[in-house]
């Protein structure tokens, strides 16, 4: 392996953690559910794939099916991450999940019927 | 080069050990159960960082078959979506199907 691969691996392996654990840490502080998925669909995403990119760089030439593998684990990473975001934030607001009291504005307010189809027991 | 990645990767992967105990700690404390959802979503996209800068160590540290590990990055992809999509499914109607 050259030096310049070695220095793009790490490169992309350090700022990809760094993100990742950027999301965590959003994960904790943040006020209220829809700001937390915020912070993990968006910095999750970005840093995962860097992750994935670092490891690619690094079997290159050696094993070329870590190529095809890492390509289709970011592809279904940037598919599945912000669907899976959504439809939670939809799901919790429509469950009437307290926003945080510094919310500024509401655009979604009566634009969804806010009452599920059945009677659902809070845990 | 190779003991400075190996380096790189320890430390990487210290701090992913300690983002997913951040999450560990939102799920035990979430409020709400979308709140949960969310931590074992970035869970798993912790599981699948960890995954891959382990298999790098390994293969510079000469285990070369530690390639094998490498399917599970995908794979883990799909099923955390999966388990994202029940729940907010369950949360917003009440039942699964």
């Amino acid at each position: 392996m050259s030096a310049v691969a070695g220095v793009l691996i790490a490169a992309t392996m350090i700022v990809g953690t760094f993100l990742v654990l950027i999301a965590s840490i959003g994960l904790v502080r943040f006020p209220d559910v829809f700001c937390r998925m915020h912070a993990a669909g968006k910095a999750g995403t970005m840093g995962i794939s860097l992750i994935i990119i670092s490891s690619v760089i690094c079997f290159a030439g050696v094993d070329n099916s870590i190529l095809v593998r890492g390509l289709l684990a970011i592809f279904f990473q940037f598919l599945t991450t912000p669907t899976a975001t959504h439809l939670l934030a939809r799901s919790s607001y429509v469950r009437n999940y307290s926003l945080t009291d510094r919310t500024v504005v509401d655009e979604l307010k009566g634009m969804i019927p806010s009452t599920p189809d059945e009677t659902y027991v809070e845990e | 080069m190779n003991g400075f990645l190996v380096w790189t990767s320890t430390i990487c992967l210290m701090a992913m050990f300690f983002s997913a105990a951040l999450c560990l700690y939102r799920m035990i404390i979430g409020p709400k159960a979308a709140d949960r959802a969310v931590a074992l979503d970035t869970l798993s996209t912790v599981f699948i960082g960890i995954i891959c800068v382990m298999t790098i160590e390994w293969f510079l540290m000469g285990y070369h078959s530690a390639v094998v590990y490498y399917d599970a990055v995908w794979i883990l992809t799909l099923v955390g979506f999966i388990g994202s999509a029940a729940i907010a499914k369950y949360l917003q109607r009440g039942r699964l199907f």
